[in-house]
């Protein structure tokens, strides 16, 4: 652990003693941070650490409340993107900036597309160098023609890398930029940011997989409650953690139990359903059972068409030895399965609505019968879970969209878990979430799995997986390709499996 | 470069993926279908309307519609067309203009007592003027709709206040100033002016129709409307790649406000005359023809060509309804049924579209 | 004829030649170059007219339907047509299009290619349908419009004159209030022709009388519930109030006057709402001096009579100003003037009364459409 100390390179951009807050809270307070041209400079923290309102502010989304902005040494006020834009700063931010119903190519070449000679936009032209720029880019798997709205979050997330890029920025802020990529993606993203560091661009770029940092980054900064608390240029993940969260974290993956009797819980024959094939499994009860795979090979499908979200086409499903028909979330919830999407902005929390109301949604009937007592009642189970959970909110009323991002995940979580429900699908639980969260829902999954329930797990994140799972079954093009247990629960081994067949040719 | 941790890197490289990538591309085609689904499910809308009016004029008057038929329902639906192109382009920036039947209200009455010159004082006979009072006046009440347009513009944009309840304002405001400047239907409008726009014994009003539509496809093929498509995705997103995004809107309520402009001359010119209170009923109309044109009122999606069609299917539904002998106190009852149907259609299909590719 | 037809069906079919052979391009070329096709294919010259024959085809192009009025004028008319001689001379069709130009525009374009010989029209619009009308009176066809009139050169016009009704009642009021004190008028839908000549009516009175004080003029929409709903609100604020002056709405007003403890009524010059004449004969415990005059709704029937006449050439093409039907708190009459078991929105001026009565018509007509028992015998005034 060294920290820095003096400045080495002239700062390519600077924000000094920024500070930003909304609606009385601080997301950002009195804080700074510096990128010198050819470096790659991670910023870590928890969620809600001021990460993405620093990047907002340096790429001219938001203005700071006090402080000041430099490029190139000299303080400039930006009076939007545009304006950074200018001056060769460019932001991946971390919500997706694409429009969703305009095609790939004219997101890319928004604002530069080729023109006829009658000064009008030249379609196929522009589609032809969109197709130029996603080759030149190595994204040429993206089809220019396609609706946004129409291809994978993981290629949306390559989009807006190579529009930001195809600008060659002086500049990148890239905010999270793989939470949504799959793992060839990874590789693509970190091939094209040491090309553009290479030829002297700066790189600022936040990310919650300590291995990513570590593989790419020059430079360290941690940020906590708003503020840089120091920057580094070498910093183990223990040390990194201690700084985020102000305390010491033991192991970040907690013991697994042992592995349960073979009693069923959930079993599939020959389960198909759109983009899953031939499907047969089983889930023991007190287990957890993970599932790998690259993105897109049917996990998805498979969760929630187990949760009556999709159509699922054939084959059977046994719930605790009794073969049930799922035709919707209801009937599904009625059989003790409960499903914790990842996107919780679009699939689970009303966003609008309080914490309260949010943690309780699940268990209403219940609550009803209480008649008088129901919002006493819902008070002390929404406390309980809150205390319970260790969600960070202001208040029981406080709307659940102003809360971090981890915390949005285990406020639904806690839903489920009033709800009692004997079968989680927990699909990409942790995307997006802080370190210390992070280990705060392993905890959980393990308590869960020691009172005897059974978990279905899919993440993103094959080491997840392996320090997780008593078993793993990796899924390739809908069917299972590989189950791994025992030493074979490792990360890489996870991953060769998932991609055996492409290695193979 | 930290080297720090015992852990093995979970990134491994991968051999690049196969390049035949292509073979598995969608046709453009279908790119197209996806995009524009609307405007396709409002053409081929069109297509059944159009067949089921000659079959039931078929069957009422023993012969297929000809030219009086044509142009007597394109010189009356253009109007109407005009109001839902005005329409279509707040829409698409996901705002709605309940001021359209104002802006018409006030540029009819304007047109009555300008094209002739009346306004200030030419000296002819009312009905009579000349080239020169027909531009000026044309020029005036276009640009008396791009002024509505630009207050809506700057209220929406500036105040930062929603459309529905802005316009729903500004309705009232321009139907209150329309009769003060035509407190009684009448004035005139030059015949050569009629014949111009809307000539009762040959279609002169395909042809503007056609101009309507070549500009749209031209407005199409600009930054500013690919602004306003930008605008209507997600305004934050276009923001953030560097859209005016304030201009461009307020720039769509202006032309907005002069398609108005434009559907007050036609609707003067179609009458011969111009009353205060004839646009009215063109603010819900206008919205109605949008929607059948496949124009989401979330905006972003949508195109006023398909707005074109939408006019249009409208305007077949109450000829059938006309010729199908449907019993005329039936007939709005009918006509919200077609419009249901239809909306469903395009909904439904749109969303099977999508799911089959 | 059929060699006509056959060669409009031909070039309609290729019209549609043409757009396949455009079919690869966009979609607004095909559009538009079927459209052409069409256009340029169809019948674009005047035919030759042809002389009327029995049944005559004659239509009723309504704009509005929601309000009692049109549908009593929608339901004698078509009592009328199920009654002789309408019955075998006629064959008589209605439409409504509610307030929009367009709607009522391509109506009334449907109704020229279904070549009627007469169309009779509340319009719209004053203005807004005169292009397409002038393209029916230049086909021949006979145009007669009723209630709302038009403007349009050649159309006919059947109407009582609303300038005179305006004046009638003012002279009425004024004479009741012996030339002094406090008149409040309730207008009509402004930016109308018949509000606009019932206004100036009453204003040509007050001109005469220096003492009578228009002390406030506000809008009843000639609806009974706005009327009331306005004269609730500007009460208050009025001094005594010496004489009611009504376009339309009256028996609301008069309930607001009763709600506000307004009472006795004063003298009211109103429309012929049935609830305002039933004031006449002693209502809700007052009683009160009146005059109603009102549009009869029967002008449909009239208008239909016009346009049989004409067409059998028994009658010049001219306009027809009806009398107007005067009915005071000393002539009405129970059950010809005012019916006590009808609602108060009723209008009592269905039928005309009276010995030089133009038409009598029975209650079922206006109330359900049934005809009448007889023949119907509309007085046309002498031509």
């Amino acid at each position: 652990m060294a920290e820095l100390d003096g400045v080495q390179a002239e700062p390519a951009i600077e924000g000094r003693g920024l500070s930003r807050s909304y609606g009385g809270v601080h997301a950002l307070n009195d804080a700074s941070m510096s990128a010198v041209a050819g470096e790659v400079h991670a910023l870590v923290g928890e969620n809600g650490a001021g990460k993405s309102t620093l990047i907002k502010i340096l790429g001219g989304r938001t203005r700071a409340d006090t402080g000041t902005v430099s490029v190139g040494g000299r303080e400039v006020k930006f009076a939007g993107p545009d304006a950074a834009h200018r001056l060769g700063v460019w932001t991946v931010f971390q919500e997706l900036t694409l429009l969703p119903w305009m095609s790939v190519a004219e997101n890319l070449m928004i604002g530069r597309e080729p023109r006829s000679r009658l000064g009008l936009i030249d379609r196929r032209g522009m589609e032809r160098r969109a197709e130029d720029t996603l080759a030149a880019l190595g994204a040429e798997h993206i089809d220019p023609l396609a609706l946004v709205e129409d291809i994978p979050l993981s290629q949306r997330q390559t989009v807006e890398i190579v529009r930001a890029i195809s600008y060659e920025p002086d500049i990148l802020f890239l905010d999270e930029p793989t939470s949504s990529l799959v793992e060839r993606e990874v590789v693509w993203l970190f091939g094209q940011i040491r090309r553009l560091r290479d030829r002297g661009t700066a790189l600022v770029f936040t990310s919650h997989r300590w291995n990513e940092i570590r593989d790419i980054a020059d430079r360290i900064t941690v940020f906590r409650s708003g503020r840089n608390v120091g920057t580094f240029k070498e910093l183990p993940e223990d040390d990194a953690v201690t700084l985020m969260t102000g305390r010491r974290l033991e192991a970040l993956y907690p013991q697994r139990p042992p592995p349960p009797p073979a009693v069923p819980a959930l079993a599939l024959k020959s389960y198909n359903a759109r983009g899953v094939r031939d499907v047969s499994l089983e889930l023991r009860k007190g287990e957890i059972l993970g599932l790998g795979g690259l993105a897109g090979h049917g996990h998805r499908e498979l969760f929630f068409s187990l949760f009556g979200a999709e159509k699922m086409i054939a084959g059977t499903v046994e719930v605790g030895g009794k073969a049930v028909r799922i035709r919707n979330p209801r009937e599904a919830m009625r059989h003790g399965i409960a499903l914790v999407p990842e996107d919780r902005k679009t699939e689970g929390l009303l966003l609008a609505m309080s914490v309260r109301d949010n943690a309780t949604l699940a268990v209403l009937r219940r609550l009803a019968r209480f008649s008088i007592l129901r919002h006493v009642r819902e008070r002390q189970l929404a406390q309980g879970l809150i205390d319970r959970l260790r969600v960070r909110t202001p208040g029981l009323s406080n709307p659940v969209g102003a809360l971090s991002g981890g915390n949005q995940q285990k406020v639904l979580l806690g839903r489920w878990l009033l709800a009692e429900p004997n079968i989680f699908l927990l699909y990409d639980v942790t995307r997006g979430v802080d370190v210390a969260t992070k280990h705060e829902i392993y905890e959980l999954i393990m308590r869960l799995a020691k009172e005897g329930r059974a978990i279905m797990l899919y993440s993103s994140d094959a080491e997840e997986l392996a320090h997780l799972s008593h078993r793993v079954l990796v899924m390739r093009e809908g069917r299972i390709a590989a189950e791994l247990s025992g030493a074979e629960l490792d990360a890489e081994i996870i991953v060769s499996a998932a991609v055996r067949d492409r290695i193979a040719t | 470069m930290p080297k720090l941790s015992s852990r093995p890197p979970c990134v491994i490289e991968l051999p690049p993926e196969p390049r035949a990538v292509s073979d598995n591309r969608r046709p453009r085609w279908v790119h197209r279908l996806a995009q524009e689904a609307g405007l396709f499910l409002a053409a081929t809308m069109l297509g059944i309307a159009v067949i089921l009016y000659c079959v039931v004029f078929l069957i009422a008057q023993r012969h297929l519609p000809g030219g009086f038929e044509l142009t007597s329902t394109v010189n009356s639906t253009l109007p109407l067309v005009l109001a839902a192109v005005a329409q279509t382009l707040v829409v698409l920036t996901r705002g709605i203009d309940l001021s359209v039947g104002g802006v018409i209200d006030l540029t009819n009455g304007l047109a009555a007592i300008t094209l002739d010159g009346s306004a200030w004082g030419h000296a002819g006979q009312p009905g009579t003027g000349s080239i020169g009072t027909m531009i000026l006046g044309s020029l005036l009440v276009l640009a008396v709709g791009g002024v509505c347009g630009l207050i809506n513009g700057l209220l929406v944009t500036l105040g930062r206040l929603q459309p529905i309840l802005v316009t729903l304002a500004t309705l009232s405001i321009f139907q209150g100033i329309a009769i003060r400047v035509l407190p009684q239907p009448g004035g005139a409008v030059p015949q050569g002016y009629t014949n111009l726009l809307a000539n009762p014994n040959w279609p002169t009003s395909v042809l503007w129709l056609v101009a309507l539509a070549v500009m749209w496809w031209m407005f199409r093929r600009t930054r500013f409307g690919v602004g306003v498509y930008a605008i209507g995705n997600d305004a934050a997103g276009a923001a953030a790649i560097g859209v005016p995004v304030a201009s461009v809107r307020i720039l769509a309520y202006v032309l907005g406000g002069v398609c108005s402009g434009a559907a007050g001359l036609f609707l003067a010119a179609t009458a011969t005359a111009g009353d205060a209170t004839a646009g009215n009923t063109y603010t819900l109309t206008s919205i109605v023809a949008a929607v059948l044109g496949g124009v989401s009122l979330f905006g972003g999606r949508g195109s006023g060509i398909g707005a074109i069609f939408g006019a249009f299917v409208s305007s077949m539904i109450v000829n059938i309804l006309f010729f199908a002998h449907i019993d005329p106190l039936y007939q709005s009852f009918y006509e919200g049924v077609f419009l249901i149907a239809a909306v469903v259609l395009v909904g439904g299909i749109g969303h099977l579209l999508r799911r089959r590719y | 004829m059929r060699l006509v037809d056959s060669a409009r069906k031909c070039r309609f079919i290729g019209g549609n030649e043409v757009s396949k052979l455009l079919a690869r391009r966009s979609v607004v070329q095909l559009g538009s170059a079927g459209l052409l096709g069409l256009g340029l294919g169809g019948r674009l010259s005047t035919p030759a007219l042809a002389a009327a024959t029995k049944p005559y085809k004659i239509a009723l192009s309504n704009s509005y339907i929601g309000n009692k009025w049109r549908l009593e004028m929608e339901n004698v008319f078509k009592a009328a047509l199920q009654m002789e001689p309408f019955k075998s001379d006629v064959k008589g069709t209605w439409f409504n299009s509610g307030n929009s130009v367009s709607t009522q525009s391509q109506q009334l374009s449907n109704l020229i290619a279904q070549e009627v010989d007469a169309i009779i029209i509340d319009a719209a619009s004053p203005t807004g349908l005169n292009g397409i009308l002038h393209q029916a009176v230049s086909r021949g066809i006979v145009v007669i419009a009723f209630d709302n009139l038009v403007t349009a050169p050649g159309v006919l016009s059947v109407n009582v004159s609303q300038f005179d009704l305006g004046k009638t009642l003012a002279a009425w009021l004024a004479k009741q209030m012996n030339g002094t004190g406090n008149v409040i008028m309730v207008t009509g839908v402004a930016g109308t022709q018949v509000d606009l000549d019932r206004n100036k009516g009453a204003d040509s009175v007050w001109a005469q009388y220096p003492n009578i004080k228009v002390v406030n003029r506000y809008t009843g929409m000639w609806d009974s519930s706005t009327a009331e709903r306005n004269t609730a609100a500007v009460l208050p604020s009025l001094p005594k109030i010496d004489g009611i002056w009504c376009q339309g709405g009256t028996d609301g007003v008069l309930k607001a006057f009763i709600s506000a403890g307004r009472t006795p009524l004063p003298p009211t010059a109103g429309e012929c709402e049935n609830g305002f004449r039933k004031f006449m004969i002693g209502y809700q415990g007052q009683k009160i001096k009146g005059i109603s005059i009102g549009s009869p709704p029967f002008m449909s029937v009239v208008s239909l009579e016009l346009a049989r006449r004409i067409l059998a050439g028994q009658y010049p093409k001219k306009s027809i100003d009806l009398p107007l039907a005067i009915v005071t708190d000393e002539t009405v009459k129970v059950g010809e003037t005012v019916f006590p078991d009808q609602p108060d929105s009723f209008f009592d001026d269905f039928t005309d009364s009276g010995p030089n009565a133009i038409v009598k018509l029975c209650i079922e007509a206006a109330l359900s459409g049934t005809p009448c028992p007889g023949t119907l015998n509309v007085n046309l005034p002498a031509a």
